[in-house]
């Protein structure tokens, strides 16, 4: 667990709301898409119309119990809905239909890799609900699309058993790769088909007592959510240790916060002086849910593979770090992308370096990952084959991966071949020159290779490959080191 | 037929207050003169008092009836777009509209 | 031909199909008739003169080509204005819709124009379908027309005025806690209403979601039976309506119920004043001539049935009408500058006092605090209702009471809203149990308004009802009477 002080420690819940991709909403047959013209996607039934009822999507039912297997929870064979009120021009009939009183999946367990290792994060409950319209805000009026009213929502609430950003993230990620895998929702923070709130609350280590907590909204991306969990914790902790004479609920009292991306601080949207009466009773117009164990079964049974089973297979199979096979599988685009490669060249240690590590690196400012900037699993088998098999080194291969971000349909094996000056070069007698030159200015490193460091003979090869501007053959400086010291 | 023992959970017309009626204009958004209001204190403390007689009823495990056709169950649609309302016949019925958009006055950022 | 308003809707469809009379003929009639009396009456909010001879100039066309027509071929018909007819405005009788045109049509609008019965027009009601006495209509008063200065009764009293002034045979009006029945038995005709989810509730602008059916109006049963056969279909728009065919109920209402036992609730009817009484004993007395056992049944339980009624009601009305809002439809008013006030007026200026009673009512009994001792408790004696008509049902066959304990009273006579929930005394208890009921004129009290039996079926056996009714109704022909006024 964090250490924020010997003295507190953080309670986290999260709150995650993922958009079904069904393709008809929730209780309206109008299509379930984003993007299209404001309030064209809209029947009587998501506008709120007088008259209109609403009627369930099946397919919904079906991706919250898939989910709700894939987390092992308890699928309640009897759920109901219930109506929520509340006032605001994005919602078309002042009510939401929701599932307060018996949603339909209850408990379940979400594994989740912090630091490497797996950590069981429990869930509190999943129920369906559906989504709200759009408010747009302008300086002198407000305009209200409903395209996305009904959309089919699930909301996952994890009980507060979260206790540092970190681990909300790692959490957060879980989920919305098992959401991926069971191809449940697009999950798409910008888009709004994922969307998360956090409580956080902190108190004396060692206690039960859950304080005053904080709901922070608006952040959409998991780095911005684990920046505004830090900076709130923090918070917390300051006010309460500098006023310790007064009450904990005096200190911090019960508020809305959103996440200013600007200023990367908390800013407060509404304090919770008058705690909503929500009302909810029975939805009258739906009746309830009743599965069969026949048609969980079924659906269990039928589940993908999942991100931690696939995770596990990384590991034993390929022999990757426990931490390298999550960030794989994380996404499955990704990890499918990994599979392609792999297939058609098998090195899954070297190519989950490329992919992870120095694509990674590269692609970070374009805000893209390698599939969707164009660099094909081809392409990038391409690029691994090229450095095992020694026809190009290390060195140079960055290089060629500078070339393929610059060029991202480029097959790298042309690159390499246009460029005379990317192949090793296997001239002894150009080597052998530079070669000497290290060995003559490094003596001592002669010595300590012949006194067993292996060590030094991997710094002279460096010095070799530096003075060769990475264009030596390895395996060529490799062989006359060894014969020069050696004899 | 009267329960001895049983408490009566409900409150009497002495209950409703006009702090009461305040909370629950502002709940339903609904705007009241204040003549309005003193004629709601009595109108639904009388109503409210009348509903008092339930509290002799003994419902202890009597489960609550939200359904009246209890066969009714799992009804479900298949997961098909179909007929929508175009968006000039629902803009036809708005008081105010801009670009499409229902148009609203200007709304403090709230979620 | 100036007595086909005499006829009943099945003759005057008959003689339409005989060709002895054309379409345009028989609405011409009727529209006449309304233009004549509705000055007084005031049923009619909207009459439709264009629409109705058009689609009467057209069934002249189809029959002389020989074409099929339907079960209702003919037959003009009114609409209570909460029922939509798309392109025309349902207002239910508030000032907040007056401008609110349908934008899709009631699924038993469908269903009756499919059978090319003629719409003629929308009626009065109380407001939102609140009310006994359409007296809380913010539109236009309805008057009795058997004593103009009463009630019709409510809420669907202006249909009611309207066929039993015969200004037109068939009517369409809604039933939450007696609204069908009542202004039937007030009016002298024949009310009915069906089996929680036998008729469609889309497109009817919902009050009491768990309570509301949508029901006939007619001046003979033959004739509701017949209108219950087009609109008695399961619909898959309406999540609460049950799957199970059609019924013929036309031709089972020939279907003499033999060794039928009647029970009565004595206790229950302790406090009905001797006139009401002398004559509801006359019509058990034809029911026995005519073979039926009556006995005595226990249902004392329903004297809390208006208190459970307005808990639950009201607190579905309470979210139903939340919608009205003054956003996407409906009157905004036009002194609203923030949001808040738009919400705010528009439901001040649009809603009359009585639906603003009933939406506070529902509120409260929602609210935090309150909501177990009142709602959650009324759905608890509901349940207790329910066992006690199935329990009544294994000792009967069907049950009577009287309608209403008495008489149409002069407008403006109740003010007290309490004592006017208590004129649904008899009604009430079966929307809370979804049972099938009929009103069935029984005879008239010494001031010469008419008064109605009730016959209450157990769920599903509205056939039974309406053939115990038609039995009774040819051997009593109370509903064979024309107010003078109108005659």
């Amino acid at each position: 667990m964090k250490q924020y002080s010997a003295v507190w420690e953080a309670v986290i819940g999260l709150e995650i709301h993922a958009e079904l991709n069904t393709k008809s909403k929730l209780f309206s047959v109008a299509p379930n898409r984003f993007g299209d013209e404001p309030n064209t996607n809209i029947t009587e039934v998501c506008t709120g119309q007088p008259g209109a009822l609403p009627v369930l999507n099946k397919e919904a039912v079906l991706k919250a119990v898939q989910f709700g297997c894939a987390i092992n929870a308890n699928i309640s064979r009897f759920s109901t809905f219930d109506r929520k009120s509340y006032f605001y021009p994005d919602s078309p009939r002042n009510f939401q239909i929701t599932q307060y009183d018996e949603p339909i999946i209850r408990g379940g367990t979400v594994i989740a890799e912090v630091d490497g290792k797996e950590m069981g994060f429990a869930v509190n409950r999943v129920h369906l609900e559906d989504d709200a319209g759009m408010l747009k805000h302008f300086p002198t009026f407000a305009g209200v699309d409903y395209n996305r009213a009904g959309v089919p929502l699930i909301e996952i609430v994890s009980e507060p058993c979260i206790h540092s950003g970190k681990e909300a993230s790692a959490y957060a990620l879980a989920v919305k790769a098992i959401l991926q895998y069971i191809d449940a929702s697009d999950c798409n923070m910008e888009e709004g088909s994922l969307r998360v709130d956090v409580n956080v609350s902190v108190r004396p280590k060692g206690t039960n007592e859950l304080r005053s907590k904080i709901e922070i909204k608006n952040m959409n991306s998991f780095s911005f959510m684990e920046m505004a969990i830090e900076a709130e914790i923090k918070r917390q902790i300051h006010e309460y240790e500098r006023n310790p004479d007064l009450l904990p609920h005096l200190i911090i009292q019960q508020a809305t916060f959103r996440w200013d991306v600007e200023k990367k601080e908390t800013v407060m949207m509404r304090s919770k002086e008058m705690a909503a009466d929500y009302r909810y009773f029975p939805e009258p117009d739906l009746v309830p849910i009743v599965l069969s164990e026949n048609y969980i079964e079924e659906i269990a049974k039928s589940l993908p593979e999942l991100p931690l089973q696939r995770e596990r297979r990384y590991v034993k199979e390929f022999g990757l770090t426990p931490h390298n096979a999550f960030l794989l599988v994380s996404d499955k685009k990704i990890a499918d992308y990994f599979e392609e490669a792999l297939l058609l060249y098998n090195q899954p240690r070297l190519l989950c370096t490329w992919i992870t590590v120095e694509f990674a690196g590269r692609l970070k400012e374009t805000g893209k990952n390698i599939i969707d900037y164009g660099i094909s699993s081809v392409h990038l088998a391409n690029l691994v084959k090229m450095i095992d098999r020694g026809v190009i080194t290390g060195r140079i291969a960055k290089t060629v991966a500078d070339d393929m971000m610059l060029h991202p349909d480029k097959n790298p094996e042309l690159i390499v071949a246009e460029n005379p000056d990317y192949s090793p070069v296997h001239d002894e007698g150009e080597i052998e020159t530079l070669v000497d030159q290290v060995l003559a200015a490094n003596p001592q490193s002669i010595a300590d290779f012949k006194a067993g460091r292996d060590k030094a003979f991997a710094f002279l090869v460096g010095q070799v490959m530096k003075l060769s501007r990475g264009k030596a053959s390895p395996g060529v400086v490799n062989d006359l080191l060894k014969r020069k010291i050696l004899g | 037929m009267e329960q001895p023992g049983l408490k009566p959970l409900m409150g009497t017309m002495a209950n409703l207050t006009k702090q009461t009626i305040q909370n629950l204009i502002k709940l339903s958004c609904i705007e009241c003169s204040e003549e309005e209001q003193e004629r709601l204190l009595i109108d639904l403390g009388k109503i409210i008092s009348y509903f008092e007689m339930l509290d002799a009823i003994d419902t202890e495990n009597v489960a609550p009836c939200n359904h009246v056709l209890a066969s009714v169950v799992n009804v479900e649609r298949e997961d098909k777009t179909g007929k929508t309302l175009s968006r000039d016949s629902f803009l036809s019925n708005a008081p105010s509209q801009i670009g499409g958009l229902i148009r609203v006055p200007p709304v403090i950022k709230n979620s | 031909m100036s007595e086909i308003y005499n006829l009943s809707a099945i003759e005057i469809r008959d003689r339409f199909l005989k060709g002895s009379i054309s379409a345009v003929s028989i609405v011409e009639t009727f529209l006449k008739r309304i233009e004549k009396y509705d000055s007084k009456i005031g049923a009619f909010l909207k009459v439709f003169p264009e629409r109705a001879l058009s689609q009467a100039k057209k069934l002249d066309e189809r029959l002389k080509g020989g074409e099929k027509l339907g079960k209702l071929a003919g037959i003009p018909i009114a609409f209570k204005d909460n029922i939509h007819v798309k392109g025309e405005i349902s207002t239910c009788a508030s000032k907040f819709l007056t401008n609110y045109k349908a934008p899709f049509d009631a699924t038993v609008t469908e269903l009756i124009e499919a059978e090319d019965a003629i719409i003629i027009g929308k009626t009065n009601m109380d407001e939102f379908a609140m009310g006994s006495s359409t007296e809380n209509s913010a539109l236009q008063k309805t008057c009795n027309p058997w004593d103009l200065s009463c009630t019709p009764g409510g809420s669907s009293g202006g249909s009611a005025a309207a066929v039993a002034a015969r200004l037109c045979p068939l009517a369409l009006g809604s039933d939450t806690g007696g609204s069908v029945r009542l202004p039937a038995s007030f009016c002298g005709i024949v009310g009915f209403k069906p089996t929680y989810g036998r008729v469609s509730r889309f497109g009817l602008v919902a009050y009491g979601s768990s309570l509301d059916q949508i029901g006939p109006l007619a001046t003979t049963t033959a004739d509701a039976a017949l209108l219950m056969e087009v609109i008695g279909k399961h619909c898959p728009r309406d999540s609460t309506s049950f799957d199970e065919p059609q019924e013929a109920y036309l031709d089972k209402i020939n279907n003499r119920p033999e060794g039928l036992t009647i029970g009565v609730p004595w206790q229950f009817l302790e406090e009905l004043a001797p006139e009401p009484k002398q004559i509801f004993n006359q019509a058990l007395e034809t029911l026995r001539t005519l073979g039926a056992k009556i006995v005595d049944v226990d249902l004392h339980i329903l004297k809390h049935s208006i208190a459970v009624y307005y808990i639950l009601a009201t607190a579905e009305a309470s979210t139903n009408l939340a919608r009205f809002d003054g956003i996407r439809y409906g009157v905004r008013s036009s002194k609203a500058k923030t949001l808040d006030e738009v919400y705010r007026y528009s439901k001040e200026e649009g809603f009359g006092p009585e639906v603003k009673r009933r939406i506070l009512l529902g509120t409260y009994v929602l609210s935090a605090g309150y909501k177990d001792a009142y709602y959650k408790k009324a759905q608890k004696v509901r349940s207790l209702m329910i066992k006690s008509y199935e329990k009544t049902f294994t000792q009967c066959d069907l049950v009577a009471t009287p309608v209403s304990p008495f008489t149409a009273f002069e407008i403006g006579a109740i003010k007290d809203p309490l004592q006017m929930y208590l004129e649904d005394i008899y009604t009430i208890g079966i929307n809370l149990a979804g049972l099938p009921a009929i009103s069935v004129p029984e005879g008239f009290a010494k001031d010469g308004k008419p008064l109605g039996l009730q016959l209450i079926g157990p769920q599903k056996g509205d056939a039974l009802v309406l053939a115990a009714a038609h039995l009774y109704e040819k051997q009593s022909k109370y509903n064979l009477a024309i107010p003078t006024f109108v005659k």
